[in-house]
């Protein structure tokens, strides 16, 4: 118990105020003579010891009316674990039901044992509290506890994972615009890598489960290389993580081909081959054994298996004629005419803005020929382009707008500051910056020969990007999508936009009926280690955060640091002290 | 007989009130003792209470009836029973008892507790009031030619005064009430055998007292009286402030007699010791009333004439 006026307890002192007064009022009162005392004796022979036991119980009530007084007055406030009742409060329930979350613990799915401890929560709310759930899709619900009651029950563990600090500062967004007093509670199995810096100003339970934390080893990372592969195969590489130091079976699938098995060793990463196969798109699966986790034992990437592209790269300036030598020395391209970079071909051509600005009316003319629908335009300034999945942002020093033609805007493939930088018509490409270093650092870069590989190998042939998303994230589609299917399921989409998986595993993206890329959606790789935060650590990150058992959930709630205040309750006990008082000293009088 | 509740005086008409301004009987007691001594406001109670009455209360009060005898020459005709006459023609004629004049005794208790008055300004002392209605009662005796005789007694017998039934005993009688002083405690068992050995053939015994006193002893003696064939009254003589307990927030009650007290609040005991105070005024007229006892209670601001109401319109 604590007080908000501490100082104040000093009046308990004047809870000696009754007894000092009946001391007083036992001096010898006056004498009354008074013939008949026989039958005052009488009298009180009969009542004396329920009179006594009355001015007893009334100096009792008159002290316990003081103090109570006194108490109300210094502002108790007490922890209300173990009060079944409560006022009405606001409160909002983080439920982890992460990926992690469906991890075996003691026999028992560890997200039942967090929905029994939420349930028990809820099961304390009452019509007049505010409650909200947030489960591992970050969305605050609100509802009556019921409704949030059978919500509970239908919980299923998610592929995504979810950021406690970031669900803590949401639910105390919550809680800011509610009048009630509010309170947090965080029901999860406190994966230490879920874990964020948070203070919010609402107070925060933590429920945390004691006991073992399951074992688990889990598929981080499955990679292809670069894309696409030659018919030859290739490399795929796998990296394992987990608590266990074991060695990991691995089995590696692309498409409906005999897997390949491997041995990888937790924390490392392997390299398999997978043959070759006739060209097109593949889905490249990773399985490991099943263990305690078992939504983290497979990871799928979609792989794109091509004949090499055959590639002119002279008139694209000595820059780009020493990446495409890289790439021929790779066995990433092949000398031939099929497509020129930096000049018109008569397949695909890859067009940069000329060197000479003489020729920029001659090189538009000959695009309109071909019937692109884009033009170089008048000189911009200077920026870098957007981040995208064909390449990480990079500065332009010079670059020439690429004006739509048309009556649209479309193709366009790679922005800078929202405008086209890299477009596609047909089978030519636009860049707007030439690839040398007076217009842009990319040359300087590391990810200049992979850009020339795809530009050349993927983009130029029609094809845009194998995305990799983490599950639960959307991921932004090229221009050209118009569709992206998964099994038998189809989600019509517009190019640009962002498409968010439903659910693990892999999506093809379609141009019309041609699959032109792949979106991966995997789980977050930290979701593989269930390693828990020690206390210290989750107080270090939620300052005041109270941490309770999973078994005690129900009744921190409606209380951890929103402390009682007994005030009420004591004037309450004083008005009922002093009513007592009223009737005893009367009634009991009368009666005596 | 012998009513246990205190006594409410009856609302008066505007011509009893205006005769009462001359009947000092009806008077309040502290101020007719105000208006003179002992002799001068007896007489004028007696007096206003002889006015007031319609009959002789010797009629009931002194001659018993004891029985029918038939006729013989010689009898007074003023004996004979004409209602017997009509109803059986024959002549009979009514024989009493007692014929001659009556004796009796007055016990005065004039202990300590008889000094005492709750309020002396307003009431009468217990004493007081007995000595002026003792003296109203006698001369209202002796006028009948009662012999009327006096014991005085608090914790031993003070003063003897025998039965006389001459006019001038009353002077004496109030002498003797005038120079009782109050004594300490109450013994009332010796002054009532006294009684015994003064009234040799049965007569009428008054014991007047506040009863505060030992109620066995006192009973016993009182019901050999009544047992030797005296017609016994009981005079309770009660303070206004003893029926009702008042007093101080806390207050220690002492008992002037016995020194015994007690510390109380009286607003916490008031209901407790009327209650009390009911029940002992109970027990004694049911003792009484079981020993063929008159029992009345007075009250200290009863009117003289109401209290010699009570007492002489209740023939035994």
């Amino acid at each position: 118990m604590t007080f908000l006026h501490p100082w104040l307890l000093a009046g308990l002192l004047a809870g000696g105020v009754p007894l000092l007064l009946h001391l007083v009022q036992r001096r010898e009162p006056p004498t009354v003579v008074f013939p008949a005392v026989r039958y005052l004796l009488d009298a009180t022979r009969e009542h004396q010891r329920r009179l006594r036991i009355r001015h007893w119980l009334l100096l009792l009530l008159r002290t316990l009316l003081v103090v109570a007084l006194v108490l109300a007055a210094a502002g108790p406030t007490v922890a209300r674990s173990g009060v079944t009742a409560h006022a009405p409060g606001a409160l909002v329930l983080v439920v982890d039901n992460s990926l992690s979350s469906a991890a075996v613990a003691g026999g028992t799915p560890r997200l039942e044992q967090l929905v029994r401890a939420a349930d028990g929560v809820l099961a304390r709310a009452t019509p007049a509290d505010a409650v909200w759930l947030i489960v591992a899709d970050a969305a605050a619900r609100r509802g009556d506890p019921a409704t949030l009651r059978a919500a509970l029950r239908e919980l299923r563990p998610a592929t995504t994972r979810l950021d406690l600090g970031r669900a803590v500062l949401s639910a105390d967004e919550v809680l800011a615009s509610e009048a009630l007093r509010g309170e947090i509670v965080v029901v999860t199995d406190l994966q230490a890598s879920a874990l964020a810096a948070a203070a919010p100003r609402a107070p925060l339970t933590v429920a945390r489960p004691e006991g073992a934390i399951p074992r688990n080893v889990g598929i981080v990372e499955l990679g292809a290389g670069s894309q696409p592969w030659s018919t030859d195969g290739g490399q795929a590489q796998v990296k394992v993580a987990g608590d266990s130091g074991a060695q990991a079976p691995l089995a590696l699938l692309a498409g409906d081909r005999p897997a390949r098995q491997a041995l990888a060793t937790v924390g490392g990463a392997v390299q398999v081959a997978i043959p070759g196969a006739a060209a097109g798109w593949y889905a490249l699966k990773a399985t490991i054994q099943p263990d305690e986790l078992r939504l983290d034992d497979q990871r799928v990437i979609g792989l794109r298996m091509a004949p090499l592209a055959r590639a002119t790269c002279a008139p694209a300036g000595r820059f780009a004629e020493a990446a495409c030598d890289v790439l021929r020395a790779n066995g990433r391209l092949l000398p031939g005419d099929d497509i020129v970079l930096g000049g018109f071909g008569s397949a695909a051509s890859v067009v940069l803005p000329p060197a000479d600005p003489a020729s920029l009316g001659a090189v538009n003319r000959e695009l309109e020929r071909r019937g692109v629908a884009w033009r170089f335009g008048d000189v911009a300034l200077a920026g870098g382009t957007d981040s995208s999945a064909i390449l990480p942002p990079v500065r332009l020093f010079r670059r020439l707008r690429l004006v739509p033609s048309g009556s649209g805007r479309t193709g366009v493939l790679l922005t800078t500051a929202g405008e086209p930088w890299l477009v596609r018509s047909g089978s030519v490409l636009l860049v707007g910056s030439r690839l040398d270093t007076g217009w842009t650092e990319l040359p300087f870069r590391a990810e200049f020969v992979p850009f020339i590989d795809v530009l050349l190998n993927r983009l130029a042939r029609g094809e845009v990007a194998s995305l990799d998303v983490v599950a639960g994230d959307a991921g932004v589609l090229p221009d050209l999508v118009s569709a992206v299917v998964k099994g038998t399921a189809r989600w019509p989409v517009e190019g640009g936009g962002r498409f968010a998986p439903p659910d693990t595993g892999l999506y093809f993206l379609l141009r019309g009926t041609d699959t032109v890329g792949a979106l991966a959606s995997n789980p977050d790789p930290r979701e593989s280690m269930l390693q828990q935060a020690s206390d210290a650590q989750v107080r270090a990150l939620w300052p005041g955060a109270h941490i309770v058992p999973l078994d005690q959930a129900a009744s921190a709630a409606f209380a951890a640091g929103a402390r009682g205040d007994l005030r009420g309750p004591l004037l309450w006990l004083a008005l009922a002290l002093g009513l007592a008082e009223v009737g005893l000293a009367s009634v009991w009088g009368r009666r005596a | 007989m012998g009513g246990v509740h205190p006594y409410v005086a009856p609302r008066m008409s505007r011509p009893e009130a205006s005769a009462a301004r001359a009947r000092l009987d009806l008077l309040d007691p502290v101020d007719v003792a105000r208006l003179g001594g002992l002799e001068l406001v007896s007489e004028g109670i007696v007096e206003g209470f002889l006015s007031g009455l319609h009959r002789s209360p010797r009629r009931g009060f002194s001659v018993e009836f004891a029985e029918h005898r038939m006729y013989q020459p010689g009898d007074e005709l003023r004996y004979v029973d004409w209602k017997m006459l009509g109803r059986s023609d024959r002549l009979y004629v009514k024989q009493y008892e007692e014929e001659t004049n009556l004796r009796a005794m007055i016990v005065c208790d004039a202990s300590r507790s008889m000094a005492w008055s709750g309020a002396p300004d307003v009431v009468l002392p217990k004493l007081a009031y007995a000595q002026r209605l003792i003296a109203s009662l006698s001369l209202i005796l002796l006028r009948q030619r009662d012999a009327t005789g006096l014991i005085v007694f608090d914790d031993e017998v003070r003063h003897v005064t025998p039965p006389r039934a001459r006019a001038a005993h009353w002077r004496q009688l109030l002498t003797t009430l005038s120079a009782t002083q109050p004594g300490q405690g109450t013994a009332a068992a010796p002054a009532l055998k006294r009684v015994v050995d003064i009234l040799r053939r049965r007569g009428l015994v008054v014991f007047v007292s506040d009863l505060l006193l030992d109620r066995d002893l006192a009973l016993t003696a009182l019901r050999f009286l009544r047992h030797r064939g005296h017609q016994v009254v009981v005079l309770h003589l009660m303070d206004p402030a003893e029926v009702t307990l008042s007093g101080p927030a806390e207050a220690r009650f002492e008992d002037p007699e016995t020194g015994a007290a007690v510390v109380l609040r009286p607003r916490d005991w008031a209901e407790a010791y009327e209650r009390t105070v009911r029940g002992a005024v109970s027990d004694w007229n049911a003792a009484c009333r079981r020993s063929g006892i008159q029992y009345h209670r007075i009250v200290t601001n009863t009117p003289f004439g109401h209290a010699l109401r009570v007492v002489l319109a209740n023939p035994a």
